[in-house]
């Protein structure tokens, strides 16, 4: 055999790592340099706290890692932290998620700006841990931001963007960055950090009023009784709901600037100039459903991709203008609702509620992929062609499928 | 189902064990899909997501995944049922082989006809595809195997199996390991992969599957409702299933399920032959009745109640654990090897939990 030689380094790629999901965002936690981390392990978040706990410990950054007894307190040290004046990351997923109901209610109610993970994982059935977005979908109600990521880069970029968002003084709400678990947290793909330009985006968090005497007393989220403050508080927290959107198109034209990608803030579409169908979904399999599309249309047919990067705010504006002209829609929809309207999924229903304002209706079909079975491009491109025959009849025979269901989709 | 778009994608297949193996499969992967990205591949690299890392030998599956640059990778995990998509497999420990996969799969199911078998072994190459042939067969196999005892190069075993993949497979080239290896900052295992690639000795193999049961499941007819007897003869199928196709089919039907996802148990004096362990098992222990006081501390402290009152041990639940040889005061069991049980052979490329790396992906 002949000699092996290496090719130099420098003709190598030296930017691009793979990376998994979970060590993208370790890596923008490290970049937003967080102050208090609180851990509790789950399945998708387990390798987020390893990683960050093997950086702190090798010394590329310090934080304190706070490991909890369970979600609730993890989220409460989280929260806690914050109204302190730290900069915090915390995350969980399924059931973990739900358990911290309580204590991640509170932290939007004392607009704490709280960063966390949400790592989409079926809610057990013991040991079902497959990807659903249900345990992030709970959380819609309450104030926090949610953001869904497609892909480990973006679910780094999101980590970062989502601090500037959360701690504007227009905003201060918490915020979750979803990402659909095992698809992207535990598939090493192409990353790109962030070079040196990134060095300013993020200005060191200064709570307006920390909770810490030094800067004077205050009492935060304190006892109120309803009929003197109540619809007034919960308008606080809407008014910075509404803000958030400005902030949001602001952060994301910034960070565009300071990467060699750029983002679109709210909805991501391809295919969509000339589309008659359109494919809306969210997440990591935006990519299949993307090159489903691409497929279709080398037959000729017109069909598009739209996936809303943000969950709140709800982009219904842009939803409706970038759904405008089509007539069919088939939802890849990854949230069950038992017994909702007509059964459809959660992120269904909220579409079909945003473009009841629209000014044509299409027809919108579910694709409800519940379980946590992972679909694959046949049954998107399946999607498309039921979508595509109800819209040639003009009406649909049903609403909601599930495509992955072994026996009988009554 | 063969699906195109994962059929032709460039895969590897790395077959390990729970903790022994986990950081010693990641690092085989990764610089496997980081020599993809040298050679201007579009790369990835995952675990199998059903999978227990965390738990100790508890087979599990890594995958590279690697994509030409004029081909649009779609990413799919769950992807044995999807076609014939391995190039590549990859054995870390030989047990492996007698057993099916932690899917309950053959090991080479889901792989090319001409896919390349590494295997880290001090087993002769003829006792491996004789077990291949006897055992893990889906289809015919017209590739090639090679094995390497991967411990006597380094105990970080990925590199010297990386340079036997290398010899064996045109999938990657060596140069593009090597550069990936200085990307990782591991630029001192060249040599490792270098030696291994050098005395590496690839054979071709042809192995004819011959009858296999595939597609022929007698399952009754899903009722619209659900009763026990239709539940257990999907058990019984699900358990009996040869292929990951096959399993899937006797997975039940949503009518089958019992409200509240029952998994009826065994009647008394019967097996539940929905959780049988022998694939986790590379030890097992074997008790010498000469010694025995019959004192009943293994029976008392297995944690499966895989071994009986009597110190016979029930190998469809047993895990090979070792605690009953642990615990036994006049050490009447050992613990052997389960190539040396079944097949009076020693594997003596075994790695202990002490050549376990710290692991901190997952």
């Amino acid at each position: 055999m002949s000699a092996v030689t290496a090719r130099p380094v420098q003709t190598l790629i030296p930017k691009t790592k793979i990376w998994t999901g979970t060590r993208a965002i370790a890596e923008a936690v490290k970049i937003a340099d967080v102050d208090v981390i609180a851990a509790y392990p789950i399945r998708p978040y387990t390798g987020v706290m390893n990683e960050l706990a093997r950086m702190i410990s090798d010394g590329e950054f310090s934080a304190e890692i706070i490991v909890a007894d369970s979600e609730h307190s993890q989220f409460e040290i989280a929260k806690h932290a914050s109204a302190v004046g730290a900069r915090t990351f915390v995350g969980s997923s399924g059931v973990g998620l739900l358990y911290a109901a309580e204590a991640i209610t509170v932290t939007a109610l004392a607009q704490l700006p709280v960063v966390a993970l949400a790592g989409c994982r079926a809610l057990d059935d013991p040991g079902n841990f497959g990807m659903e977005w249900n345990d992030t979908l709970v959380f819609r109600d309450f104030g926090w931001l949610v953001s869904w990521a497609k892909d480990a880069q973006e679910a780094l970029d999101m980590t970062l963007v989502a601090y500037r968002v959360s701690e504007d003084r227009r905003v201060l709400l918490p915020h979750f960055v979803a990402v659909d678990g095992a698809a992207i947290t535990h598939i090493a793909s192409p990353v790109t950090p962030p070079d040196e330009r990134i060095e300013g985006f993020l200005p060191p968090y200064k709570p307006p009023y920390p909770l810490d005497p030094e800067y004077g007393p205050v009492t935060k989220a304190q006892h109120i009784a309803p009929s003197l403050i109540g619809p007034e508080q919960r308008k606080v927290v809407d008014a910075s709901m509404k803000r958030s959107r400005e902030v949001i198109e602001e952060a994301w034209r910034d960070f565009s600037r300071r990467v060699e990608r750029s983002y679109p803030p709210f909805l991501e579409s391809a295919y969509m100039d000339d589309a008659e169908l359109a494919i809306v979904t969210m997440g990591a399999y935006t990519k299949d459903a993307v090159y489903v599309a691409k497929k279709l249309r080398g037959r000729g047919e017109r069909v598009g991709v739209v996936r809303l990067r943000y969950w709140r705010p709800y982009p219904a504006q842009e939803l409706r203008e970038s759904l405008e002209d089509v007539k069919g829609i088939a939802v890849l929809d990854f949230s069950y609702s038992f017994g909702s309207p007509d059964m459809g999924g959660a992120f269904y229903n909220e579409l079909r509620a945003a473009l009841c304002e629209a000014s044509q209706k299409p027809l919108i079909l579910d694709f409800l992929f519940a379980g946590g079975r992972e679909p694959n491009v046949g049954h998107f491109e399946k999607a498309v062609e039921i979508t595509k025959r109800a819209v040639k009849r003009g009406r649909p025979d049903r609403l909601v499928y599930w495509l992955t269901l072994r026996g009988e989709d009554i | 189902m063969a699906i195109p778009e994962y059929e032709r994608l460039t895969w590897a297949v790395v077959h390990c064990r729970g903790v022994l193996h986990t950081a010693h499969g990641a690092n085989l992967v990764r610089t496997l899909a980081t020599a993809g990205m040298v050679a201007g591949k579009e790369s990835y690299y995952y675990m199998r997501y059903d999978d227990s890392p965390e738990r100790d030998n508890v087979p599990m599956i890594f995958y590279a995944v690697m994509g030409d640059p004029k081909v649009d990778v779609v990413l799919h995990e769950e992807v044995e049922p999807v076609g014939k998509l391995f190039d590549a497999v990859v054995v870390m420990d030989s047990s492996l082989l007698l057993h099916r996969t932690s899917q309950r799969a053959l090991i080479l199911d889901g792989t090319k006809e001409d896919a390349v078998l590494v295997v880290n072994t001090s087993l002769p190459p003829e006792r491996v595809l004789e077990i291949v042939g006897e055992r893990q067969l889906a289809h015919d196999w017209r590739g090639s195997l090679v094995n390497i005892r991967a411990r006597t190069y380094d105990p970080e075993i990925a590199y010297p199996l990386l340079g036997a993949l290398a010899k064996a497979w045109n999938g990657i080239r060596i140069e593009d390991i090597i550069g990936a290896l200085e990307l990782l900052g591991k630029g001192e295992k060249a040599s490792v992969v270098e030696e291994a690639y050098r005395d590496a000795e690839p054979i071709r193999v042809f192995l004819r599957a011959g009858e296999r049961a595939l597609g022929r499941l007698e399952l009754p007819e899903a009722r619209g409702w659900w009763d026990l007897e239709t539940y257990r003869a999907y058990q019984a199928a699900a358990a009996g299933a040869r292929t990951y196709e096959e399993r899937m089919m006797a997975m039940p039907r949503w009518e089958v399920l019992a409200p509240g996802l029952i998994e009826f148990g065994p009647t008394p004096g019967e097996k539940n032959i929905g959780f049988t362990t022998s694939f986790e098992r590379y030890l097992r222990p074997k008790v010498d009745k000469g010694k025995c006081t019959d004192c009943k501390l293994c029976y008392h402290y297995c944690p499966d109640g895989a071994m009986g009152f009597e110190a016979i041990v029930d190998l469809n639940y047993c895990t090979g654990c070792g605690i009953c040889a642990e615990v036994c005061p006049v050490k009447a069991i050992t613990m052997v090897g389960e190539w040396e049980a079944e097949k009076g052979l020693r594997e003596e490329e075994l790695l202990t939990i002490e050549e376990a790396l710290r692991e901190y992906m997952y």
